[in-house]
C-alpha cells in the first residue's frame, strides 16, 4: 500500500486547492499517469501518479484545500509495507457549500459528522486569550517537525514542542512560532489564515460557541426549481475569508457625511482638460479624496494603524499606503498606491491608472497587492448614493464614496445647486470611538470642500 | 569638422538548417552521420529525462528545478565540438550539455533533490556543477580561461553558459571584460530564452541584441538560430578556434525560448501569451534535426521508438540509483572546493562538528 502525500509543489507551499481528479476509488492507474489537478498560491499543476496500482483513498474532493504533507491517495501498489504515518498536522479542510450537496448524508445527520481534527486553534487563541497555550494539553502526539535550531532553542527554554503550535508545513515549529508561544501568544499563523480555515471546517448546526448562532444545512434548492452549482474559488474565496473575518472580528461603526465638493469639482474639471493624456491626466475625484485621507491619516495615525490581538498593542504605521478597491473581471482586488503623503496628486491619479488596469487585466503583482494603511472603495461611478463598506482587516478604517452629484441645498437660508459627495466611514470602534471618527471626517469635509485652505497646509 | 565614424560594428545572424528544414551547403559543418546521431540521442535524452524530472517534482520526489525543454539545440550542439580537455561552465539550464560531457542523470537529480554530493561528478572532469546564482559562472569561467593561457594549455578552452537575465548582472560585465582584455580562451554562451522569469527581453536590455554586447568588449557576437543544433555546433566549432589561436573570447547568443516554466515554481501562464508559446513550440529543435535525419534515410519511426524505450529504461535506472538514497555527511560542503583543503579549512571542519557533537553522519 503506497500513500502519496502531497508534495510542496512550489517554494515554501503550505496547502493546495483540488481542482480535479483524473481517476475515482477502485481505478487502476500507471506510473506517472495524471492523478490530479491541484491550484497553489503560485500555480494550478496536474500531478502524475508516483506509483502504479489501484486507487484506494482519494484524499479530499473537489474544491477542498489540502496541506502539504497530508496523504492524498492510497494507491494499492502490490507492496504490502506501509510508508511512513501521516503527520499530525495535516489535513483537509472541506470545501463549504458545493460539498454540502455532494454529501446529502452527513448533511441531513449533522449528528454523524466527524468534527475535522485541528491542531491549529485559533477560535480559542482569539476569543478566549485567558487560556493560554501553557495551560492546555499537548496538541500532538509523536514527533514534532521542527529544525534542530529550534529543538536546542526549545529545550533552552525549556518549552515541549508537543506543546507549540506550530506555522510551517505539516505543522512544523520555528523560532518566531516559539517566541510567540513563550509570549502568551498562541497560534501562530496569522489570524486571518487560521479563521478562515476553521471556517471552512465548520459544520451544519455547528455554533461556534456563539449563542444563538446556528449555521443550518441549506435546503435542497432543486425542490424549487433547476440549479447551478460552482465552487467558491480562487479571488472569490479570497474575499469571503477576509469579510468573513473582518466582520465577525471586528466591531463596525459607520459615520456618514455629505462633502460639499463644488469648488473641488470645478478646479479639477479644470485641471483635467489641461492635463489630457499625460500619466494620471484622467484625474478622478478619487485621486483627490486618497490624499485628503492621506492627510487625514497624518494628524489622527489611530487610524492608520492596527490592532494586534495576539500581543494586546496597537500598531502604528509611519507610511501611508492606500488601498483602492478594484472591481476586476474575477472579483475585488485591492491595489495599494504606496507613499501617498510624498506623492502628488498627479503621481497617485496616475498610480490608480496603472495599477487599476494592472488589476483588471490580471497582471497585477502580488507585491502591489499587499501592505496596505487604509483602504478606500469608491462605488460611485456605477451606482450607489451612500454604502456601508467592510473594513480591509487587519486596517482600521475604509472610506466608501458614493456618487457625486448635483444637489439642491440650502446656504446661507437660499437654495442653491451643488456637487455633493457622500462618504461613508466605516471603523473599528475597538481602537477608535465615534468621536475620533467624527474629527477625522471634519478635517476631510475641510480638506475637501474648501481645497484653497488645503493649498496652504500642503 | 564633420563627424566621422569611428568605428563601424556589424552582428551576423547564423542559421545553417531552417525551420522548414533547407539546409544551407555552404555553412553545413559537415557534420559525419555518427555525429549527428549522437547529437539526436543527446537531445531526446535531454527532452526525455527533463520531462520525467517535472513529473519527479511534481510527485514530490525531488525538489525545484528549472526545465530545459526546448533549449536542448542550444545546450547539445556546441558540446559536440567540445573535446574532454575543454572546460564547461554551465548556468542551470544545461541538462543537455551536462549529460553529453557524461555527467550521470542521476547526480544532477541529487542536486535538485537538496544534495550536495549532485555537485560532484565522479569520473567527469572539467566540468563545473550547477550555477543557480546568476550569473556568477562568468567570471568564473574567465578565471578558468585564464589559467588555461597562464598555465600553456594550448589544446583547451572553455564554453560558458548563461541566460538572457545573466547580461544585466555585474558579474557579466566584469567576467566578459576580463576575459576581452586578457585574450582568455573562453566561449560566452548566452542562451536568449526571452524570458528571465517574467522579464521578457524588451525589459532587460535596451539593446536590440544580446550578441552587440560583446562589442563593447571588442570581441566578436554573433547571434545564432538556438533551436539550429547545426549552427550552434558551427558557432561553437568557429569560436573554440578562435580561442585556440590565442584570438581570445567571443560571444554566441542562442535565440531560443523557454517552451516550460522557469522553474516548477513558477507559472508562466500569468505573464505571457500561450500563442508565443505555441510559435515557439513549432520550432522545436528536435523536429527540425530529426527531419534531417529522416532525409539522409538516417532515421524513421521504428529507430525512434527503440530509442525512446532505451533512453527510459536509462532514466528508469537512474532514477533508481538517486531514490536509493546515499549516505548523508555534514561535512561534504568541506570536501570539495579545494583540491587539497589545508589546515585552516580542516580546524573549520573540527570545529563544525565538534557543534554538532561530533561524527560526520546523520545531516
Amino acid at each position: 500500500m503506497f500513500e502519496f502525500k502531497l508534495p510542496d509543489l512550489g517554494e515554501g507551499i503550505h496547502e493546495g486547492e483540488i481542482l480535479k481528479w483524473y481517476v475515482a476509488v477502485g481505478d487502476t492507474i500507471a506510473e506517472d499517469e495524471s492523478l490530479v489537478d491541484i491550484e497553489t498560491d503560485k500555480a494550478a499543476v496536474t500531478i502524475p501518479s508516483p506509483k502504479g496500482g489501484t486507487v484506494v483513498s482519494l484524499g479530499g474532493n473537489v474544491g477542498d484545500t489540502v496541506d502539504v504533507g497530508m496523504v492524498i491517495t492510497t494507491i494499492d501498489d502490490g507492496d504490502n509495507a506501509s510508508s511512513a504515518a501521516t503527520p499530525a498536522a495535516a489535513q483537509t479542510r472541506k470545501a463549504p457549500a458545493p460539498e454540502v450537496e455532494a454529501t446529502p448524508a452527513s448533511a441531513a445527520d449533522p449528528a454523524s459528522t466527524p468534527r475535522s481534527e485541528t491542531v491549529k486553534t485559533p477560535a480559542s487563541a482569539v476569543t478566549d486569550p485567558a487560556s493560554t497555550p501553557h495551560s492546555a494539553s499537548p496538541l500532538r502526539v509523536g514527533p514534532v517537525p521542527a529544525a534542530p535550531a529550534t529543538r536546542r532553542k526549545a529545550r533552552e527554554m525549556g518549552l515541549d514542542l508537543h506543546m507549540v503550535p506550530g506555522s510551517g508545513p505539516a505543522g512544523r515549529v520555528s523560532l518566531e512560532d516559539l517566541e510567540r508561544f513563550a509570549a502568551g501568544g498562541g497560534t501562530a499563523t496569522d489570524a486571518e489564515e487560521d479563521l478562515s480555515a476553521s471556517a471552512g471546517a465548520i459544520s451544519p448546526g455547528e455554533t461556534g460557541g456563539i449563542p444563538f448562532l446556528e449555521i443550518e444545512a441549506l435546503p435542497d434548492f432543486r425542490r424549487y426549481g433547476a440549479i447551478e452549482t460552482k465552487p467558491v474559488r480562487s479571488i472569490r474565496r479570497k474575499v469571503a475569508k477576509k469579510m468573513t473575518t473582518s466582520m465577525i472580528l471586528v466591531p463596525h461603526v459607520a459615520l456618514m457625511e455629505e462633502v460639499d465638493v463644488t469648488q473641488l469639482e470645478t478646479f479639477r474639471r479644470r485641471e483635467k482638460a489641461r492635463r489630457e493624456g499625460q500619466p494620471g491626466g484622467h484625474l478622478s475625484l478619487l485621486s483627490f479624496v486618497t490624499k485628503a485621507v492621506t492627510e487625514c491619516l497624518k494628524a489622527f495615525p489611530e487610524f492608520n494603524a492596527s490592532l494586534d490581538h495576539f500581543k494586546g498593542e496597537i500598531v502604528y504605521k509611519t507610511y501611508y499606503n492606500i488601498g483602492i478597491a478594484a472591481d476586476t473581471p474575477k472579483g475585488l482586488m485591492v491595489p495599494v498606491i504606496r507613499g501617498t503623503d510624498s506623492k502628488s496628486i498627479l503621481q497617485i491619479a496616475a498610480d490608480i491608472e496603472r495599477l487599476g488596469s494592472a488589476a483588471r487585466d490580471g497582471k497585477i503583482a502580488v507585491a502591489d497587492l499587499q501592505g496596505g494603511s487604509f483602504t478606500i472603495t469608491n462605488v460611485g461611478p456605477i451606482a450607489g448614493k451612500q454604502l456601508i463598506p467592510t473594513i480591509n482587516h487587519p486596517e482600521v478604517a475604509i472610506l466608501g464614496m458614493g456618487r457625486a452629484d448635483e444637489q439642491a441645498v440650502v446656504r446661507d437660508g437660499d437654495i442653491v445647486i451643488r456637487t455633493i459627495l457622500p462618504v461613508t466611514l466605516t471603523f473599528d470602534h475597538r481602537i477608535v470611538d465615534g468621536a475620533d471618527a467624527a474629527r477625522f471626517m471634519k478635517k476631510l469635509v475641510m480638506l475637501l470642500s474648501e481645497p484653497l485652505n488645503w493649498l496652504t497646509e500642503l | 569638422m564633420p563627424l566621422k565614424n569611428a568605428h563601424k560594428f556589424t552582428v551576423p545572424h547564423l542559421q545553417v538548417l531552417s525551420e522548414k528544414g533547407t539546409l544551407d551547403k555552404k555553412l553545413d559543418p559537415g557534420l559525419s552521420e555518427t555525429q549527428l546521431l549522437r547529437l539526436y540521442r543527446a537531445m531526446t535524452l535531454a527532452r526525455e529525462a527533463d520531462q520525467r524530472m517535472l513529473r519527479l517534482q511534481r510527485q514530490g520526489r525531488m525538489g525545484t528545478f528549472s526545465p530545459s525543454t526546448g533549449q536542448e539545440a542550444a545546450a547539445c550542439g556546441p558540446m559536440l565540438a567540445l573535446s574532454e580537455r575543454d572546460w564547461l561552465v554551465p548556468a542551470f539550464r544545461e541538462l543537455g550539455a551536462m549529460l553529453m560531457r557524461g555527467v550521470p542523470l542521476h547526480r544532477i537529480l541529487l542536486f535538485w533533490g537538496g544534495w550536495e554530493e549532485g555537485n560532484v561528478f565522479p569520473g567527469v572532469e572539467r566540468t563545473l556543477p550547477i550555477a543557480v546564482i546568476v550569473a556568477s559562472q562568468i567570471p568564473h569561467a574567465a578565471g578558468v580561461a585564464y589559467s588555461l593561457k597562464y598555465r600553456g594549455e594550448k589544446d583547451a578552452a572553455v564554453v560558458c553558459y548563461f541566460g538572457d537575465g545573466a547580461t544585466s548582472e555585474g558579474d557579466f560585465h566584469e567576467g566578459m571584460n576580463f576575459a576581452a582584455v586578457w585574450k582568455a580562451p573562453v566561449v560566452f554562451i548566452c542562451q536568449n530564452n526571452h524570458w528571465a522569469i517574467s522579464t521578457p527581453q524588451e525589459k532587460q536590455t535596451g539593446s536590440k541584441t544580446f550578441a552587440q554586447k560583446a562589442i563593447a568588449y571588442g570581441i566578436p557576437g554573433i547571434q545564432v538560430d538556438g533551436n539550429d543544433p547545426l549552427a550552434m555546433y558551427k558557432a561553437t566549432r568557429d569560436a573554440l578556434d578562435r580561442a585556440n589561436n590565442g584570438e581570445g573570447p567571443t560571444m554566441i547568443e542562442a535565440l531560443t525560448y523557454r517552451v516550460s516554466m522557469h522553474t516548477t515554481a513558477d507559472d508562466p501562464s500569468k505573464y505571457r501569451d500561450t500563442a508565443e508559446v505555441e510559435v515557439w513550440k513549432s520550432r522545436d529543435p528536435l523536429i527540425r534535426l530529426r527531419n534531417l535525419l529522416n532525409e539522409r534515410g538516417l532515421w524513421g519511426e521504428e529507430k525512434e521508438a527503440a530509442l525512446l524505450a532505451e533512453i527510459k529504461g536509462e532514466i528508469d535506472a537512474e532514477v533508481r540509483i538517486y531514490e536509493h538514497g546515499i549516505e548523508a555527511r555534514s561535512d561534504i560542503a568541506f570536501d570539495h572546493v579545494f583540491a587539497s583543503p589545508g589546515v585552516e579549512l580542516e580546524e573549520q571542519r573540527a570545529a563544525f562538528l565538534e557543534s554538532r557533537g561530533g561524527g560526520s553522519t546523520n545531516a
